[in-house]
């Protein structure tokens, strides 16, 4: 009947519900669209092939016993590295956890497998996920499935690139300074990172605590929406004290009109240094076309962006630095051998076990939290943090939304930018957004009209207005011709249902 | 070296006090839901939080932080609505993360103080001159408290082969996890203590207030409590501060005193013979009774401290504090003073029945209703007798008592009814009577026995007369002799000195 990567997270589901196939041949087209394109794509670390089709039989005895299926039976999803599932390894593509067995499993993991999905396996990742390309796994890069020879962006990149190539239907990953929403709109995917507390962080390795959020990927808006109906089942979660009760059914409302509604647009970023032509003129035909589904378009300011990548590369590494103080060799990851001391053994398991840009940003943030370093740089930079979040505040007030870009550039070549300050740069349309907590979500508009490459809409909305967001970013999928969209190259290959 | 009295003299020791309590009366640890205890197999009561695998948060026990509100109420501080969890990094496999979960500039509660009253052979350690003195010598000292905050424990590590389980020498070390997160609340003074026996007084004031409230059972010896003293030394007079040596392994209220004792002794002899006295951590070696260097502190050390993102800060409803409050029951001081009021016990008797919660709960159903004669012999009873004969109820501490007010048996033959008694359901009375102890009180019948001892003991009486008024005991013995040791001494001892002067 075809290959199953043109049906969404629901025609799966309810074809599995109809009889329309099983979800065992749905794992198995599944695992044959992953064996035919990731050796060229590399979006998986670890695939679980005996878990998925254990877990698909349980979804065809459940529904042979004539039993109610859960909303996301039988759709394969895999899930970022850096999310526990009890007996699988969790890496965070990092040399330090390569044979680290978790030994429990991830609330976001766990909701999503109540839902009754297929568990494909761990994706790729920035290491302990700094950064924006995916080229700091330790393993191995990921390639872009539109371009083989360029990034997909990160540091969710094994998510964004193995949805976008088709290989499943639905990914987890998380974001922390943009690394849902900058690798989903290089991929040519929807990806969305909630409102912080929304989704629980409870077994996801941590990187910057007060800014990581978990998110869903898929094509479809409509996937990404039921995949946050799955996370945020059962409301909040008492084993992370910062998640919020964030239940409700976000397809409710998620073919509502926009008419009426407002959408804000900062002229000053369409002016930005650094912003690709393709990239503003997608931007300004995504605002147009809000517009033309009956959006006032109003302009904003967000007067203390510009100090936000500033604030947010004092705290995100000062989280980091002790986020990842725990991984000393002592009980569990990388243990330097022959060691005749614990100090040498503990320096030496962090100098071999970790990667450049892990150490880079530990150093920073060891450097930034010592005494009268701190005082400087991180109260200061929690200050800037409070005057954003005060921006958006006052913005959100104008209007229920804001679009600007997720990337300045599409896809970039594989070592193209190789200094890490321009690349922390490219974060400058993603970032504000942690630091205020707000929900985002990356919404693919169009090709480039140069490189021919998938471009992303950013839409960022107030916190707890999750499902308002999603409103948004269907109208604006409505408008477009990106959804459901496989990357051509592997579109249809492999995976026959 | 000098005496701590030719010490004091000449110079001011300026003490302070860390205190350290495990909240060992809560079922689970402090951020997670593991099993409270240290008895079991080692590493039994982990899990991915308590051993900080990778992803996992912590959520606060808000029972450890009833605990601590407490623990401040009673201490006169101040409860600050707003705090929150700061982490403290340094790299030792004790702390599973690395670093440990703890509070930054504001605690649960702040600003408190306990005035210890000082008396006896200890207020002597205080030169008189530095202090207001009552007439009997004692004095009060108000002692402020700077702060209780809350943090988590580490593992217990022991090194195989090191010295006294230390890490030096070692060949191995073990780590057991099952303390690594326990709730704990540490209580930092004011450097407001004077000498080593204030420092011991308000170590067992606190541990008497804990014990009270039932946070924790205090146990200086497991090291469910544990204190360290900070000390310098400055001439009398001088306003600024000397250099300060931290005090450790202070793990018995005798070892507090004789630490203190020895440090400020040893730093004063540094300091007169010109020498220098180094900011250092110094090992209590009972044994030898001295104190030996640990680590000299060159630099301080950097922690890092930054606020815990994982746990949001706390913004205490006044419910909730009006929830601990109420929890708070009568202290030790009330107690005492309640007990002189009610029952016209004697002060000191009163104050040491209030120190201990489960001596003055078996005190109170001991004494019931008793009259202010009785009530004395209880509290001298359940002081004095009961803690010598384990597994003495109620019942059985009352019925002494009452035989003791009325003479019928002496204090002992009390010793030897309950440790006859202890932990049966046989009524001491009945003992007594089966045992023929009873001792007689009939003044006719005794008085015969007087009279007959009188006339033969002439010589003894002569000596009375002629000034040796101890002889009085041997007359007593002889009395006793006579009847079997069935009549009451106490008497007899009146009847004799009456009829001898008269």
């Amino acid at each position: 009947m075809g290959c199953f990567d043109a049906l969404s997270a629901r025609q799966i589901a309810a074809g599995i519900v109809a009889g329309d196939f099983s979800a065992t041949e749905v794992a198995r087209a599944s695992l044959d669209a992953i064996a035919a394109r990731d050796g060229q794509v590399q979006a998986f670390l670890q695939l679980s092939e005996d878990r998925a089709l254990a877990a698909a039989a349980k979804t065809d005895a459940a529904r042979a016993a004539g039993e109610v299926l859960p909303p996301l039976a039988g759709v394969p999803v895999a899930f970022k590295d850096n999310m526990n599932l009890m007996g699988t390894r969790t890496t965070c593509a990092s040399r330090m956890l390569e044979t680290y067995e978790s030994a429990y499993t991830a609330t976001c993991v766990q909701r999503m497998l109540d839902a009754g999905v297929t568990p494909m396996g761990k994706l790729n990742m920035d290491e302990f996920a700094f950064g924006s390309t995916t080229d700091s796994s330790a393993f191995h890069p990921t390639n872009n499935p539109w371009d083989t020879t360029r990034v997909p962006g990160g540091s969710s990149g094994g998510s964004a690139a193995a949805v976008a190539s088709g290989e499943i239907t639905i990914a987890l990953g998380s974001d922390t300074g943009g690394s849902i929403r900058q690798p989903a709109s290089l991929c040519g995917v929807v990806g969305m990172k909630p409102t912080y507390g929304m989704v629980s962080r409870f077994g996801v390795v941590a990187f910057g605590s007060s800014l990581d959020q978990v998110g869903p990927f898929g094509r479809h808006v409509e996937d990404v929406a039921l995949a946050l109906n799955a996370l945020t089942a059962g409301g909040h979660d008492r084993f992370d004290s910062t998640s919020q009760d964030g239940e409700q059914d976000f397809l409710a409302h998620l073919n509502d009109s926009i008419e009426g509604r407002s959408v804000g647009v900062i002229p000053a970023l369409f002016e930005a240094k650094g912003l690709a032509p393709e990239v503003r003129t997608a931007l300004q035909r995504a605002a147009d076309k809000l517009a033309d589904a009956g959006a006032n378009i109003i302009e904003v300011d967000l007067p203390n962006m510009a100090s936000a990548i500033a604030a947010y590369y004092v705290i995100a590494p000062c989280e980091a630095f002790s986020n990842l103080a725990r991984y000393d060799g002592v009980r569990y990851g990388y243990q330097e051998p022959g060691c005749s001391t614990l100090a040498e053994q503990s320096s030496l398991s962090r100098a071999h076990g970790f990667g450049a840009e892990a150490k880079r940003r530990q150093m920073l943030g060891a450097y930034l939290l010592s005494s009268g370093i701190y005082e400087k740089y991180y109260l200061a930079a929690q200050k800037v943090r409070t005057l954003i979040t005060a921006d958006y505040r006052r913005a959100f007030k104008q209007v229920d939304a804001i679009l600007m870009p997720a990337s300045p550039t599409p896809a970039w070549k594989h070592g193209a930018i190789s200094d890490p300050a321009e690349l922390y740069l490219a974060d400058i349309y993603t970032i504000s957004n942690n630091i205020a907590g707000n929900c985002g979500i990356s919404v693919p508009v169009c090709l480039g009209a140069e490189s021919g490459l998938p471009i992303g809409a950013q839409l960022q909305g107030p916190v707890f207005a999750d499902a308002q967001l999603l409103t948004f970013a269907r109208a604006l999928e409505r408008s477009c011709s990106m959804e459901g969209v496989v990357a051509p190259g592997f579109s249809g290959r492999g995976g026959e249902l | 070296m000098k005496t701590l009295q030719q010490v004091l003299e000449d110079w001011e020791a300026i003490i302070g006090l860390e205190v350290h309590t495990e909240l060992t009366t809560l079922e689970t640890k402090m951020f997670c839901g593991c099993r409270l205890s240290h008895d079991d197999e080692p590493n039994e009561n982990v899990c991915p939080i308590c051993l900080g695998l990778p992803g996992a948060l912590p959520v606060p026990n808000e029972k450890a932080i009833e605990s601590i509100v407490m623990a401040g109420l009673a201490t006169n501080c101040q409860v600050m609505r707003r705090s929150m969890f700061y982490r403290k990094h340094y790299f030792y496999p004790d702390m599973a993360k690395n670093y440990q979960t703890t509070q930054g500039p504001i605690a649960f509660v702040m600003h408190g103080h306990l005035d210890l009253e000082v008396n006896g052979e200890g207020a002597q350690e205080r030169p008189d001159a530095t202090v207001k003195k009552a007439s009997d010598g004692s004095y009060v000292a108000p002692i402020r408290i700077l702060r209780i905050h809350m943090e988590e424990d580490a593992a217990k590590m022991n090194h195989l082969g090191g010295v006294e389980g230390r890490i030096g020498g070692a060949s191995e070390s073990l780590i057991d996890y099952n303390r690594c997160g326990t709730p704990l609340i540490e209580l930092v003074t004011e450097p407001d203590l004077r000498t080593p026996e204030e420092a011991r007084l308000f170590m067992e004031k606190l541990r008497q207030t804990f014990l009270t409230l039932g946070i924790s059972d205090c146990s200086l010896e497991k090291g469910s409590m544990r204190c360290d003293g900070n000390i310098s030394l400055r001439r009398r007079g001088e306003t600024t501060f000397g250099t300060k040596t931290e005090m450790k392994n202070l793990n018995s209220f005798k070892s507090l005193h004789d630490a203190l004792e020895y440090e400020i002794r040893r730093q004063a002899e540094v300091l007169e013979e010109g020498g220098v006295v180094y900011q250092e951590t110094r090992h209590w070696e009972p044994s030898k009774r001295r104190t030996v260097v640990m680590r000299v502190k060159e630099t301080n050390d950097d922690y890092r401290m930054y606020p815990d993102p994982d746990l949001a800060p706390f913004d205490l409803s006044d419910e909730f504090i009006e929830r601990c409050r109420a929890r708070v029951p009568e202290l030790p001081d009330a107690k005492r003073d309640r007990y002189v009021r009610t029952f016209g016990l004697k002060r000191d008797h009163a104050a040491r029945l209030a120190g201990d919660p489960a001596v003055a709960r078996f005190f109170e159903e001991t004494v019931a209703d008793a009259d202010e004669k009785l009530a004395g012999v209880v509290a001298n009873v359940v002081l004095n007798i009961v803690p010598a004969h384990p597994g003495v109820d109620v019942h059985q501490a009352r019925v002494i008592s009452e035989l003791l007010a009325a003479d019928a048996v002496t204090f002992a033959q009390a010793h030897e009814v309950l440790e006859a008694t202890a932990g049966t359901d046989v009524d001491p009375e009945t003992y007594v009577d089966e045992h023929g102890m009873r001792q007689s009180t009939d003044a006719d019948a005794l008085g015969a026995i007087v009279d007959e001892v009188l006339a033969r003991c002439a010589s003894q009486v002569q000596q009375y007369r002629s000034g040796n008024k101890k002889v009085v005991g041997f007359l007593v013995g002889q009395c006793m002799k006579a009847t079997g040791s069935a009549g009451n001494p106490k008497l007899f001892s009146q009847l004799l000195v009456q009829k001898l002067d008269g």
